[in-house]
């Protein structure tokens, strides 16, 4: 062999080199939250997609939904972002957008039909100038009531379909000596329910235009202060240890039989798994009581960074189809306790609650927003917070001073 | 006396500047230097800058004047914050001056064990304030820590919830704050004590004075600058405080026991309310300021007068 041939040869076999592996290296970095052991379960699922389709993940797990936000945040400004990250839909990644930070995936969607598969409110969140700048991959309810059957029957009392019910059935369990609610005390816990008050003492129509506008008539209207009456009718209803507790500790109260009823997210359903109950069974999970049925959606999303390399573009684009496959979306909602964000896909293989929130949110007008992540801008859905908190836990404030103080703060944040 | 060996070499060679450890010095603390203004000015005046602006999420140059402190002011929230620093304040720092320096006394009094007393109440130091907090919120939680506990005993109308009523939330936070804090203080006051004249003691002695007197009149009035030490480090864990809130309370029952550093925190990273943060974190700067420099000031002059 010459010279020549030989590095002839060998310069053909790094350029193969170089070309095959610019092909293959859709190397994903994905910054993510799910931190706890069902959750990583979950992303694991995401994971394992991505790969069997031959990209390869790098796993930057940060704990706590804000830590990770500031440092997916920080990194894009520092110039070397993670090329999928984590986010909140809304207001705050559109700011994101609008300073030409986000890379979109339109492409993908366009190829895949998101438009149709996603509920009208996740998709007009997820997009900025009509282009996909978030793969939605679930959504978890929060207008959930858990209860326990056994303390119900020890009471003698049945599920109640009416708040003015509820509060009858929670005196005879406090009567009984049964905690009636078990409650997180934190904020965000309160606020989740507050909005299932709200949802059921105003209705659908009304939480889903007090929440949109934030019109000021609206806050101050006399339903408002039919809620604030009702909400603040519970509050007996808890027990004094319950400021500052986590939601995990008031899923284990309701779970063995100390408090009965429990006011959470879907994610609780995790919890009810541990303890090696299936949701549905001697646990039960109805929507809070309400005579419209409704969903109080919240949404848990990825977005891509603005990385101008086709390598990049490549991975992100693959990501965005994984996200959105059906077996994926299946696979990972069975993980997290959530249900797929995709409408399309066949209930059959969910437990009892999951399907039952698969099977309400087929009709549109179900849809309503939590203002905890996307629904209303962060400052918004952190005076919202404060003030139901507040009011909870005063002693001496009057449901007209809290209907005050909650139109005041959210004029004040808007 | 004999003369510094530096000294000396700059008498043998006056024209050789450049080399006069002084100078040497100087150098090297200009890193030091440049890290004080950029870090410490430097982001003094730029989140001023940021205050004036309506930042969110990131930071955006559009300025909106005052806005963001006309914003902050009619925040509930943000008042209930600067009561409780005024409110936690006093009775951290007092609580820590008036407990740790009585517990100083104690010891100085020769108790036997004397090493044991000192480590015991050292060792809260050892833990961090998040530790201190998680403690504290297990003691004081009504339904699990010390109010169960004394009924389970018997006493069954005991009452211990400071930690779930909001008017009395705030208080915890100094409980828990002067546990910790206290050991340090005490070692502080101590230390000044020891190095006070035995003379003085003898003095009094035969002069037939009581204990409590000269501690009054003559001891506190020489610990002077220990106390004056005592204060600014307290003051500096008052303001900073945040942790131990985060810990404890959560900031509630409802944000009834939030502190400043708190709220500027949770606006800026949770909230997206950058503008609102730094006009929260300048306003808290210059109430520091307004409160303290007027004491140091006091106390440095006085000092260098005393010279």
């Amino acid at each position: 062999m010459t010279r020549f041939t030989k590095v002839a040869g060998l310069t053909a076999l790094l350029l193969a080199g170089a070309s095959a592996s610019s092909l293959n290296a859709q190397t994903a970095e994905v910054l993510h939250w799910w931190t706890s052991g069902g959750e990583q379960a979950a992303i694991a699922e995401i994971r394992k997609g991505y790969e069997a389709r031959g990209g390869e993940w790098i796993d930057t797990p940060i704990a706590g939904g804000s830590a990770a936000r500031a440092a997916a945040v920080n990194r894009m400004l520092g110039g070397d972002p993670a090329t999928v990250f984590q986010f909140a839909i809304g207001e705050q990644l559109r700011e994101l957008a609008d300073q030409g930070l986000l890379a979109d995936v339109e492409n993908v969607a366009a190829g895949q039909g998101w438009d149709d598969k996603l509920p009208p409110l996740i998709m007009q969140a997820a997009k900025h100038d009509g282009k996909y700048i978030a793969a939605p991959i679930n959504i978890h309810g929060e207008n959930w009531m858990f209860y326990n059957g056994a303390a119900l029957e020890k009471a003698g009392v049945s599920v109640p379909k009416s708040w003015p019910e509820f509060i009858e059935t929670a005196q005879k369990l406090q009567d009984a000596g049964i905690i009636p609610i078990g409650l997180g005390g934190q904020p965000w816990q309160e606020r989740i329910l507050f909005n299932s008050v709200m949802l059921g003492v105003a209705g659908r129509d009304f939480y889903a235009r007090a929440y949109s506008t934030l019109d000021e008539d609206l806050l101050m209207s006399d339903t408002m202060l039919k809620v604030f009456e009702t909400f603040a009718a519970l509050k007996p209803f808890v027990d004094e240890g319950s400021p500052g507790r986590r939601w995990n500790e008031a899923t284990a109260m309701m779970i063995d039989g100390r408090a009965a009823f429990h006011f959470m997210g879907d994610w609780a359903k995790g919890e009810i798994i541990a303890a090696g109950i299936e949701p549905g069974s001697s646990v039960g999970c109805v929507f809070a009581p309400a005579e419209d049925l409704a969903y109080i959606m919240t949404v848990d999303v990825f977005a891509f960074s603005n990385i101008d390399t086709d390598a990049a573009r490549a991975a992100q684009e693959k990501m965005a189809g994984v996200m959105f496959d059906p077996d994926v979306q299946i696979a990972f909602n069975q993980k997290k306790g959530s249900i797929p964000a995709r409408m399309d896909i066949p209930n059959d293989s969910f437990d009892d609650c999951a399907q039952y929130a698969i099977k309400t949110i087929q009709d549109p007008n179900t849809h309503l927003v939590s203002t905890g992540l996307f629904g209303v801008p962060s400052s918004v859905s952190g005076a919202i917070d404060d003030t139901i908190s507040n009011f909870w836990n005063s002693a001496d404030m009057t449901p007209e001073q809290g209907r005050d103080s909650f139109r005041q703060a959210i004029a004040n944040a808007k | 006396m004999v003369e510094p060996a530096h000294l000396a070499a700059r008498r043998q060679h006056p024209d050789r500047r450049w080399w006069r450890p002084d100078w040497t010095a100087r150098v090297a603390l200009i890193p030091a230097l440049i890290i004080t203004i950029v870090c410490f000015y430097g982001f003094i005046v730029w989140t001023f800058i940021i205050s004036l602006t309506r930042s969110r999420l990131l930071p955006v140059y559009n300025f909106t004047g005052f806005d963001q402190y006309a914003r902050l002011f009619a925040n509930e929230r943000w008042w209930t914050s600067m009561q409780n620093l005024a409110i936690h304040g006093c009775l951290f720092i007092g609580g820590c001056v008036v407990i740790g320096y009585g517990l100083a006394i104690l010891i100085d009094r020769g108790v036997r064990g004397e090493g044991l007393f000192r480590t015991m109440f050292m060792m809260p130091l050892s833990m961090s304030f998040i530790v201190t907090g998680v403690i504290w919120q297990w003691v004081m939680n009504p339904t699990l820590g010390l109010q169960e506990a004394v009924r389970d005993l018997g006493w069954v109308t005991f009452e211990f919830n400071w930690i779930v009523r909001q008017d009395r939330s705030i208080y915890t936070l100094a409980i828990a704050g002067i546990w910790q804090q206290v050991g340090l203080c005490m070692a502080l006051f101590l230390a000044g004590l020891r190095n006070v004249d035995p003379n003085i003691w003898k003095a009094s002695r035969v002069d037939g004075i009581p204990v409590w007197r000269v501690y009054l009149h003559i001891i506190t009035p020489m610990m002077r600058t220990v106390f004056f030490t005592v204060f600014i480090l307290m003051s500096a864990i008052v303001m900073k405080a945040f942790d131990l809130v985060v810990a404890l309370t959560g900031g509630g029952p409802g944000f009834s026991s939030d502190l400043p550093a708190r709220f500027v925190v949770d606006h800026i990273l949770n909230r997206q309310e950058l503008g609102m943060g730094a006009a929260g974190a300048f306003v808290l700067l210059c109430t520091v300021l307004a409160v303290i420099s007027p004491y140091i000031y006091f106390e440095l002059r006085k000092a260098r007068g005393a010279h």
